[in-house]
């Protein structure tokens, strides 16, 4: 909310600067975001009464004009604004003033006329971009005065940026109490009162008193609405960023402004009937003031006449019942509505308005009269016209409790941290204008102002005296050392381990948004759930991730793009096979494409392959210390041929492989390979646990068989291994070979074995028995052959 | 000469069939006389040519070392093989900084579930469903009772649900808004802050927070303001800043010209959050706070643009 630094000190006015004085309010706690002059500062410039007018007799688009300054001596200016004329109070800028653009005025000669100053424009003095014209002064406006503080341009205006719970001060009276409750002041009490002269009644009735509680309405008859808005209203307005309208509208403004109370005007003349306050009838239309025409649902509250809807409680007027400059007779309205029936609807018609905003925070239930009466005032004054009664419904039963708080200065202590005195605490809640009484065991009863709807518990109260107090002041304090020490396992593999682990193999990690594009879920992964927001920013991020490659494959897909081809990157972060917590699975991934490694002297260039990816997952695996198998498979994503399931015993916990051509080409991207793995599945270390080594020789042995190429190595090593020969402590396939001297189908494969006896060097017959066996085990289950 | 020649040498005079070896064996036929005299001098030019060989041998190891190592030398400046050093993301540095400073102090690390219920987000944390806040989250939907959380502190209620008092935890994680322009992305980082104890107090939250930000500033005598604020889930509430660290509270652009930082969201736990959770609001209170991790680490990175954090570019991921 804007408000302007001169409106509020005609309420109350310390004795500070106005940067003081915004500084001040951030301190308790409305936030000023910005306060900034109406005007740049410039001197020099008074008002001036045109007195003579002339073409100049050299230019065609230039005025000569005589101008009173007030000096008794008039000035001449030649002046090129269309609007220029005789008997015109303009903005003088004399010679030697400077003006906010640092243009500074001096004697000169326009098509060899000497000017004598300058008659200036809103823009030309920094306080609009305006560039229709000069600008014209109120007649009224003394000659040689300063133009200054004729347009009031020393004010200043302040922009609050107002929490939720602080409804009360969206206005000039809400903000004017705060500064009194800062710095010890009292406002002056609110006393309205028109002048009722007429006795026209008017009928009104409410069907919903528990969404509205009270209701008034008064008629004026014989107002003149095309009466020109005051120039010191209108300008409090516009400071208030608040458009100017009609005379009837810009006062029902300018009380919401003022008093933070809602008000609207219907010409009377166009109401059927008598006034009720309902909720909307099924498929009830209106067309608002804005022009939009809207069907209303049944749960909103309207203010109808006999026929239909005419507004939206709390939210909007309707066209058609709508004050004109024609108008005469009007039905001012002011209402309290329950934030809860008016939060949301306005937002439900896309709609966003000064009165939703204040009705949906709060507006004091005790307003509406004050505010009748203030309105009426201004009417009469601005519009002339009778007003009547006020007619009033109220159901005191639905208006909002004030109830008692209970708290006492130990409580408060307590949640401070440090002792207040009570007699301060005392003198704080007068200027609150808390009514308060302290009971036998020394706690206070306290019982809020209408208008601070926000104070419901002891914690309001708290918070109330601490900001009084001042946040700043509070004593600083230290945690008193009770820190549970937790049982942290040593064998759980942290994410910044696993990080690491990539990082220090040339991996950078990304972090890419957790929902990606429908097109990319049904490449990826089309097998798994989709995963929809009812509400998403765009397509691209519609759907949440199943799987991390996605937003890696596009983080490499913009890289190359933009040159960079020997790409590593990894993410960890969760990926959804549902909303439930159980769906949302935590994973770390990556991607690589081009070269291994960067071009440099020592060695060739040579590209990434599956097995430089399957090592950097091993280097994942191996943190854990327990055993993965790696098995062929099938992924929509991957490369048939090129792709593995990676498994801890029966369970699968990952995937890797190259991406399939397929893919490469819908996304114009080159070879590439990508692994994935369910991070809680291999964060789970093993504490180790010592076991003594032999000190008797180990002995190697090598065997090359040829077998079927269907045969993988994992199936040969673990044969071997099924054996539980004893003493062989390691097998490694060290060769592998296809080509001349093999039979097609088949392939050469080398394995080194290692035998170690814990009690005994085993001699050469023993090893070859061992071996034997082992050569003889692969020729019955492999039909190997030994080369 | 080289070594091959002068073991040659050796052989010929020194070896089985060499020339003072012949000498000696033809000691025999010299009489008893001359023996000795011979012997001695046959011995003595053993031992001169034994001590000239080995002396010339390391002549020649010596030359052939120096020759080796000129041979060997390299270009100690060239770059090395395979050197590529991959990088932590800022953020996850960031969070790790942050971590660290509280870990020290005695928090433990809690994490949640993103897709959450209304409960968790809202309900449980004072925000009913009517409540303005509501409006400001900007909240993704899944269906009316599931949202993406819009910020961290679902966690707290999470983690009270499965821990008694006392509770001294942070939880680092992704929120989600649904809002996207130059200032805002539509999924950023948090870092909630969460104690219950017997007797936490709003002065001990204010200390805690001061050191905190000095630690992660590195800075000591780093300027630190609290503001009175809202949030429906803390009573009394605060926001902190901190003194400009780009312009020294100065006043520039980042500041908005006022030389002061907006960096953190604190407060007491309302009461009505520990009641949410069966927690006596009379026997405990809790103290809560909650910063931007973006925020924090454009900050001390001096990064201007907030989306570069998730384009993800590798002349942006170089540099951390």
């Amino acid at each position: 909310m804007n408000i302007s630094t001169r409106w509020l000190r005609e309420w109350v006015s310390p004795d500070v600067n106005d940067i003081e004085l915004s500084e001040k309010l951030t301190m308790a706690g409305l936030e000023v975001d910005q306060i900034a002059p109406v005007a740049p500062p410039f001197e020099g410039l008074v008002v001036g009464h045109v007195v003579g007018c002339g073409k100049h007799p050299n230019a065609d688009k230039l005025s000569l004009c005589e101008v009173d300054i007030g000096t008794g001596e008039n000035l001449q200016i030649i002046c090129g604004a269309p609007n220029v004329r005789k008997d015109l109070k303009v903005a003088v800028a004399t010679v030697g003033s400077v003006l906010p653009n640092k243009l500074k005025i001096k004697r000169a000669k326009l098509r060899g006329v000497e000017s004598n100053g300058m008659l200036c424009s809103e823009s030309e003095m920094g306080i609009s971009d305006s560039h229709e014209g000069i600008i014209e002064l109120d007649s009224k406006s003394k000659i040689g005065d300063n133009v200054r503080s004729v347009l009031d341009l020393d004010d200043q205006i302040i922009e609050l940026d107002i929490t939720p719970n602080r409804g009360d001060c969206f206005s000039v009276l809400g903000v004017a109490r705060e500064v009194c409750v800062n710095y010890d002041l009292s406002l002056p009490e609110l006393n309205y009162k028109a002048a009722q002269k007429g006795n026209k009644s008017f009928k009104s009735s409410v069907s919903n008193p528990k969404e509205c509680p009270k209701y008034l309405t008064r008629v004026i008859e014989g107002v003149d609405n095309t009466a020109s808005t005051p120039d010191w209203m209108a300008r409090k307005l516009l400071r208030a960023s608040q458009q100017l309208h009609s005379a009837i509208v810009d006062i029902t403004n300018y009380v919401l402004l003022e008093l933070g109370q809602p008000m609207h005007a219907f010409d009377l003349s166009k109401i059927n009937g008598s006034i009720n306050v309902r909720s909307a009838n099924k498929n009830e239309d209106l067309e608002l003031l804005n022009g939009q025409s809207v069907t209303l649902s049944e749960d909103t509250l309207v203010i109808a006449d006999e026929k239909s809807a005419i507004a939206i409680a709390g939210v909007i007027g309707g066209m058609g019942s709508s004050t004109l400059e024609s108008s005469t007779e009007i039905l001012l309205e002011a209402a309290f509505f329950e934030p809860v029936a008016i939060s949301g609807v306005a937002r439900s018609y896309g709609l966003h308005t000064e009165a939703s905003l204040r009705f949906e925070r709060g507006v004091d239930f005790n307003m509406a009269g004050y505010a009748m009466e203030r309105a009426t005032e201004l009417v009469l004054e601005i519009c002339g016209g009778t007003a009547s009664e006020i007619n009033e419904t109220v159901d005191s039963k639905s208006l909002p409790k004030l109830e008692p708080i209970n708290t006492s200065i130990e409580k408060i202590s307590k949640v401070l941290g440090f002792d207040l005195d009570p007699s301060w605490v005392e003198s704080k809640f007068k200027f609150l204008d808390f009514d308060f009484k302290k009971n036998k065991d020394d706690s206070w009863t306290i019982t809020p102002p209408s208008f601070r709807f926000d104070i419901r518990i002891p914690a309001d109260i708290i918070e109330e005296l601490a900001r009084l107090y001042g946040y700043d002041k509070i004593p600083v304090q230290r945690l008193s050392i009770d820190a549970n020490i937790s049982n942290a396992a040593q064998a759980k593999i942290s994410s910044n381990e696993l990080s690491n682990a990539l990082v220090n193999r040339g991996y950078q990690e990304v972090i890419t948004y957790s929902f990606i594009s429908n097109e990319m879920h049904d490449l990826v992964d089309p097998d798994s759930k989709k995963i929809l927001l009812q509400n998403p920013i765009s397509d691209d991020m519609a759907i949440m991730r199943s799987s991390l490659w996605p937003g890696l494959i596009e983080s490499a897909k913009s890289n190359i793009r933009r040159g960079h081809h020997n790409l590593r990157f990894f993410e960890l972060g969760l990926c959804f096979s549902g909303i439930e917590v159980e769906g949302q699975i935590q994973k770390i991934a990556g991607i690589i494409s081009g070269n291994r490694h960067n071009s440099q002297w020592a060695e060739g260039d040579r590209e990434a392959d599956f097995f430089d990816a399957k090592s950097d997952v091993e280097a994942l695996l191996n943190l854990s210390k327990k055993d993965f198998k790696f098995e062929a498979a099938e992924h929509p994503a991957l490369q048939m041929g090129q792709t593995a399931k990676i498994l801890k015993g029966n369970d699968q916990i990952g995937w890797i492989g190259a991406m399939s051509p397929k893919l490469q080409k819908k996304l114009s991207m080159p070879k590439a390979f990508l692994f994935e793995l369910t991070q809680s599945e291999i964060e789970q270390g093993k504490t180790p646990s010592y076991e003594s080594f032999s000190s008797f020789q180990a002995s190697q042995r090598d065997i090359a068989i040829v077998v079927s190429q269907e045969i993988s190595s994992d199936e040969l090593i673990h044969s071997i291994e099924s054996l539980k020969q004893n003493d062989l402590i390691d097998v490694n396939l060290f060769d592998v070979y296809e080509g001349e001297h093999i039979e097609q189908g088949s392939k050469s494969v080398a394995l080194n074995l290692t035998y170690q006896s814990k009690e005994v060097t085993l001699t050469d017959e023993q090893l070859a028995e061992k071996v034997s066996k082992i050569v003889g085990h692969l020729e019955s289950k492999f039909s190997a052959k030994l080369r | 000469m080289d070594l091959k020649a002068l073991d040659d040498s050796r052989v010929h005079y020194l070896g089985k069939k060499g020339e003072l070896t012949d000498l000696l064996k033809g000691l025999g036929k010299l009489s008893k006389e001359e023996r000795p005299k011979m012997g001695e001098a046959i011995n003595e030019a053993k031992v001169q040519i034994q001590k000239l060989i080995e002396s010339r041998k390391e002549e020649l190891e010596e030359e052939l070392l120096n020759q080796r190592l000129l041979d060997e030398k390299v270009d100690v400046t060239l770059p090395s093989r395979n050197s590529e050093k991959g990088s932590l993301h800022p953020i996850t540095q960031t969070l790790n900084h942050i971590q660290d400073i509280f870990t020290k102090a005695g928090f433990e690390i809690e994490l949640g579930p993103e897709i959450e219920d209304d409960f968790h987000n809202f309900s449980a944390l004072n925000i009913p469903e009517h409540h303005p806040a509501r409006a400001m989250h900007d909240t993704f939907y899944f269906d009316s009772n599931t949202v993406l959380r819009t910020h961290t502190s679902p966690v707290q209620i999470r983690t009270l649900e499965r821990q008694k008092p006392p509770v001294r935890v942070i939880v680092p994680g992704k929120v989600y808004r649904c809002d996207s322009d130059v200032t805002h992305t539509p999924m950023f980082h948090q870092v909630e802050g969460l104690i219950v104890d017997k007797e936490a107090s709003f002065s001990q939250l204010k200390g805690l927070l001061i050191d905190f930000l000095r630690a992660y500033f590195e800075k000591e005598d780093l300027k630190v303001r609290f503001r009175p604020s809202y949030f429906p889930f803390t009573e009394p509430s605060a926001e902190a800043d901190i003194e400009c660290v780009i312009c020294g509270g100065e006043g520039c652009r980042v500041c908005k010209k006022s030389g002061w930082l907006e960096v953190l969201g604190c407060g007491v736990v309302h009461p009505n959050v520990l009641k949410a959770v069966d927690i006596d609001p009379e026997e405990y209170s809790g103290l809560a706070f909650g910063m931007g991790v973006e925020r924090l680490a454009m900050l001390r990175y001096s990064v201007n643009d907030l989306r570069l954090f998730f384009e993800n570019d590798v002349r942006f991921l170089n540099q951390f």
